[in-house]
């Protein structure tokens, strides 16, 4: 899978979620410069919920610091957060959304396109570092299946666990596959599985 | 009606400066009432700099529309005189902050509170980034002195229906009530929670940055009796430039008027302004922002000067008791005009803490270590 540059906007969808018709103008005129398609919403209300898009540009004056709505934008797309008032209570609002990126007001048409810029490369971050946490986790969670193996290799081969859990290793390598599927293959098998497979 | 209060304020400085041999020369006021809407505040400000070419703006009550008119003097170099205190964070080279910053004004009342009230507050406001913002500061120093914020309510901006939180007071008894609801809200917040404490045979301090005289009639002789209020400006200010000024205002405006902080600090953004183009020689707003920099002006509300590091001024806080008359009697004031901090990068958290804490009493009580608040 190829992953979209973060440099190419064209084509991506924003909803912008402001309330300011100056500031609205300013931006609308910048997506559109960009080739990039626009929704829209008004703060007060709740998002459209059938449209996907690929980031929100909201304007963070323009929701209450204590309204529920706020949880409404917590969606799946990167945000771009636009601020005016730079009060620690309205800012640990904004962290609270977990902005992508931000611009402070007054807008101008620079600083958009960096904004998005860093708002998809957030995003993308954000996936690949997702992934990769799901599969530390994965390995922690067969920690046990692993331990449980190296056990049944010490026990069955009177093995040391150091060279029970080389063997463990090798083999896996041997086999071009993951320390922890062997482990879960000897744990079925109850010793050391033979394969065929021999590729290496 | 802070609108009204400011202008009746402006106009009677520029006459002042109009009429005195101090200056040699006058100034022209232009008028635009953008009646609060927020979005006018930028047509009204753009028409007074490109149709009138004025150079320098004074107004704005609220932080929305000052937002609103801070790009416009800064697109055009412009200078904005603003009179209102604010929540503070905002450094504009354009704007000149005559309101008190949050070190001036909810800083001393909330220390007071810790002192010699209490750490554990009930928190009631108005919904928006006054009341959001101050609320925070409170909770951040009475947290920080072992305290708790025993409930933080808002109502809308205007709402009225005040029955709910004035029932839960009462039912909770909390020992100190901070109101930081504006308008009207305020006034009928005050009339009901006076007439349920009364009913109940309760008293509950409130405490309050931002009454003035003129609300305390609004609110009624007496509701409005026993509010600890902390501001810059009271017109019981004992000092002869305010006994001066007091008594031009009813001259001016009656002598059942009363100015107000607001009020005041518009009087005070003119004269300043005056007295910058004075030192200056010039009108322009670079020479002007030079010359009002350190220039220490006698105002009715005491020595006030701007700091060139963050453009906002030097003044002195004080707290005050509301007290039967409509007015205030000072109980505290700072013995000189204290440095404006509007980041509130020098609050000294510790030294507040340890200040709730000095007696033996308050040591027995509460703990430092670690305890669970809710």
């Amino acid at each position: 899978m190829t992953r979209p540059s973060p440099f190419s906007v064209r084509g991506r969808r924003a909803l912008i979620v402001m309330r300011d018709e100056r500031e609205i103008s300013i931006v609308r005129r910048q997506l559109n410069r960009l080739g990039m398609t626009i929704a829209e919403c008004d703060p007060a209300e709740a998002p459209p919920s059938d449209e996907t898009v690929d980031v929100i540009v909201v304007d963070a004056d323009s929701i209450p610091i204590k309204s529920d709505p706020a949880t409404v934008w917590k969606s799946n797309a990167p945000i771009i957060a636009l601020i005016g008032t730079e009060t620690p209570s309205r800012l640990k609002w904004l962290l609270d959304l977990k902005p992508a990126s931000f611009l402070v007001k007054p807008l101008r048409s620079a600083g958009l396109y960096t904004a998005l810029v860093v708002a998809f490369d957030c995003a993308q971050r954000r996936l690949d570092e997702a992934a990769h946490i799901e599969k530390l986790e994965d390995r922690v969670r067969s920690r046990r299946v692993v331990f449980a193996a190296v056990l049944q290799m010490m026990r069955g081969h009177g093995l040391s666990e150091a060279d029970a859990f080389t063997l463990i290793r090798q083999t896996a390598m041997r086999h071009r596959t993951t320390i922890e599927q062997l482990s879960a293959e000897i744990i079925a098998a109850g010793g050391m599985p033979n394969r065929t497979t021999r590729t290496a | 009606m802070m609108a009204g209060e400011m202008r009746k304020s402006a106009l009677m400085a520029v006459d002042e400066i109009n009429q005195s041999d101090e200056f040699d020369f006058t100034f022209a006021a232009h008028l635009r009432d953008p009646g609060g809407v927020v979005a006018a505040y930028h047509t009204a400000c753009d028409e007074l700099i490109r149709e009138e070419q004025v150079d320098h703006i004074v107004g704005c009550y609220t932080s929305a529309s000052r937002k609103q008119v801070i790009p416009i003097v800064e697109r055009t170099e412009r200078l904005l005189w603003h009179p209102a205190r604010y929540e503070g964070f905002e450094s504009s080279d354009n704007v000149i902050y005559v309101g008190a910053a949050p070190n001036h004004n909810v800083v001393p009342l909330v220390r007071h509170m810790l002192d010699h009230i209490s750490s554990d507050v009930f928190c009631i406001g108005s919904n928006y980034v006054w009341t959001w913002e101050t609320n925070r500061v409170i909770r951040e120093i009475v947290t920080s002195a072992s305290g708790r914020i025993l409930a933080e309510r808002l109502l809308e901006l205007g709402e009225t229906a005040v029955d709910h939180i004035v029932k839960e007071i009462i039912d909770r008894k909390p020992p100190v009530v901070f109101n930081t609801l504006v308008g009207e809200s305020s006034y009928v917040f005050m009339r009901a929670l006076h007439e349920a404490t009364t009913r109940a045979g309760l008293t509950i301090p409130v405490l309050s940055c931002s009454l003035c005289e003129p609300e305390l009639k609004l609110i009624g002789s007496a509701a409005s009796v026993g509010c600890i209020t902390s501001s810059a400006y009271f017109e019981s200010i004992e000092r002869p430039e305010n006994r001066a000024f007091v008594a031009r205002w009813k001259a001016r405006h009656g002598a059942d008027s009363s100015p107000s902080v607001d009020g005041q600090s518009t009087y005070v953004c003119v004269m300043l302004l005056a007295r910058a183009i004075r030192r200056a020689g010039s009108a322009d707003v670079g020479a002007v922002r030079r010359a009002a920099a350190n220039h220490r002006y006698d105002s009715p509300q005491g020595p006030i000067w701007v700091d060139p590091d963050n453009n906002h001024c030097f003044l002195t806080p004080r707290l005050a008791r509301s007290v039967p008359g409509c007015q205030f009697k000072i109980f505290w004031e700072a013995d000189a005009p204290e440095r404006p901090d509007p980041y509130l990068s020098n609050l000294d958290l510790t030294a507040i803490g340890m200040g709730a804490e000095k007696g033996n009493d308050a040591m027995t009580k509460r703990s430092n270590h670690l305890r669970i608040v809710k």
